[in-house]
């Protein structure tokens, strides 16, 4: 007989039905991949990054692909706050799957402005501060890298916010532990890791870099490693839950990051070569869980034995 | 890119496809066949399928390719040459199975009068299923093809059998038809004053000098405009174009597009 499996977590208030979300710009708002993935199944859908007035973009080419990996700088393209709340949001709540809304900003007032505006929509079920995107001039990034900067902008936010509050963090810094402990400090109910590590590529035929904007994010079972392993010194150093990410393409990837702390998983940029990926490393948590006689999926959470 | 709309409102899938043959044209130009029913059902002129190479190991990004023909069960691709994907694309063999996601993109839509096909080298390959359609339509139909040079002028026959005559081919080199780029040609046909819309795919340079022809005449010209994508499905704003819009993504928004509304 199968046992059944508890798959519900809750991560820093929200209560997820497994452990699995996409990682944000990965998956639009879900509709795009609806038809490979059970959206309703979903532990959460976390929706691309949006800002106050939605932004252009960078140039073209955005993308390269690198050994197991590939690069983006898309420069956090998206239609504004209020496309999401009146487009992207409505069909979320119909597929009745939580919606984590990805917020970023160029400027402390923008972030607070934009929570502030889906304080009031009101269907979200929780937010990701994005300080950590590496695509954006004077934003993201900047603020995720020093601590007094990533006080204000998560304090500042908090005081926005009644929902749970993940705040997503850079692994281009030193030490990804003084971030995560700011972050938890002035108010994070989560945190999730890790975002894109800054990388480029060069045609050495033309001498040119393969991107428009010559750096960007790398994503992919290529940085798998980093971001295990600081979600497992995250885990070390922090209460709040983790919300795990980084080069997660199956199930045994997820269990992975759980077993370093994660209490729940994102899938990213294996949507691109599978689209089926979020859906199998549901089903293949559970079936792990099964296997390993694990009744309940929270028994993985920092299981890891050192 | 407001509507948001996933596909062209049939549903996309993936499908295992496997290799039939991967035949070389020409000077960097293969014919891949793959038996890819659900595929060959469901594609529509213009639009592409996004390929997994079958054991490219490292390489986690599916190929969008538009599909030339779909004949019974199988896909036809014509390809060419032009970076790491393709060269390896090269060496698949016959019985190797890839993963395919179709039917994706919003391809070439028939005009009311007659039409004018201008494809411009490998750029032939994603008119040729749309000439088909319009053949069979019983619409009125003139296709201009330019290449290189004549060994490079690879879907001409097949083009020839579907029209019952020749189709107008301009070489760069002189080799074979008009001396010079197709443009000359398409400008004499835009001359006679009876088209009614412009289906042009091919190297940017030759779609916008089209298009200007195109619009010069006064006739209305749609373009195919395929990037480099990553997602395929519209999610990751990889392959976004410039148009009077805004940006606008060529995967899902696209790949064809009226010239008039790309800014270029």
């Amino acid at each position: 007989m199968v046992m059944a499996v508890n798959m519900q977590v809750n991560l820093g208030g929200l209560v997820m039905a497994n452990p699995v979300t996409d990682a944000s710009g990965t998956f639009a708002a879900g509709r795009e991949y609806s038809d490979f993935v059970n959206v309703a199944g979903m532990g959460a859908v976390t929706t691309k990054g949006v800002s106050l007035n939605g932004w252009e973009g960078n140039e073209s080419p955005r993308i390269a692909e690198t050994p197991s990996g590939m690069l983006n700088s898309i420069g956090l393209q998206n239609p504004g706050v209020k496309h999401l709340c009146e487009v992207d949001l409505p069909w979320l709540k119909s597929q009745g799957v939580p919606a984590i809304v990805n917020v970023s900003g160029h400027s402390l007032e923008e972030y607070v402005s934009v929570v502030e505006a889906l304080e009031e929509d009101g269907q979200a079920d929780a937010y990701e501060i994005n300080i950590s995107c590496p695509n954006v001039d004077a934003g993201g990034l900047t603020f995720g890298t020093h601590v007094p900067s990533v006080e204000r902008v998560v304090s500042a936010c908090r005081e926005a916010a009644t929902k749970p509050m993940i705040v997503k963090l850079t692994p281009n810094v030193t030490d990804i532990t003084e971030i995560a402990k700011a972050a938890e400090a002035s108010g994070a109910d989560a945190i999730s890791l890790i975002n894109t590590l800054l990388g480029m590529a060069i045609d050495a035929r033309t001498r040119k870099p393969v991107l428009a904007r010559v750096v960007g994010g790398l994503s992919g079972p290529a940085v798998k490693p980093v971001a295990l392993r600081m979600v497992w010194q995250c885990h070390n150093a922090v209460k709040v839950p983790i919300l795990g990410m980084g080069g997660i393409s199956t199930a045994t990837d997820a269990v992975e990051f759980m077993l370093a702390g994660a209490t729940a998983v994102a899938v990213g940029t294996a949507n691109f070569t599978n689209p089926h990926a979020v859906d199998e490393v549901i089903a293949g948590i559970e079936a792990y869980c099964e296997e390993q006689g694990v009744a309940d999926v929270n028994d993985l959470i920092g299981g890891l034995q050192c | 890119m407001c509507e948001c709309e996933a596909h062209n409102g049939t549903p996309a899938f993936e499908e295992r496809a496997c290799v039939v043959s991967n035949e070389n044209l020409g000077p960097r130009l293969y014919k891949i066949t793959l038996a890819a029913p659900k595929t060959a059902a469901a594609i529509r002129p213009g639009q592409f399928v996004h390929m997994l190479l079958p054991g490219f190991g490292a390489h986690i990004l599916r190929r969008p390719f538009s599909v030339y023909a779909a004949k019974g069960d199988n896909v036809e691709i014509i390809y060419q040459t032009v970076g790491e994907g393709t060269a390896y694309l090269t060496e698949v063999e016959t019985g190797a199975v890839c993963s395919l996601i179709s039917p994706l993109g919003r391809g070439w839509q028939p005009s009311e009068g007659k039409s004018l096909i201008v494809g411009g080298g490998v750029g032939a390959a994603p008119l040729f299923m749309f000439t088909e359609q319009l053949v069979r339509e019983g619409r009125e139909v003139e296709v201009v093809l330019g290449a290189q040079t004549a060994s490079m002028m690879v879907t001409r026959d097949d083009y020839a059998s579907l029209l019952g005559r020749d189709p107008i081919v301009a070489t760069d080199d002189g080799s074979l038809g008009y001396a010079g780029f197709c443009t000359e040609p398409v400008r004499e046909e835009l001359a006679r004053g009876d088209y009614s819309a412009v289906y042009c795919c091919g190297p940017t340079p030759l779609m916008r000098a089209v298009a200007a022809i195109a619009e010069e005449a006064g006739v209305p010209c749609w373009v195919s405009m395929e990037k480099r994508m990553a997602c395929g499905v519209g999610a990751c704003l990889s392959c976004v174009v410039e148009t009077q819009a805004g940006k606008r993504r060529s995967c899902v928004d696209g790949p064809v597009f009226n010239a008039k509304e790309l800014v270029w």
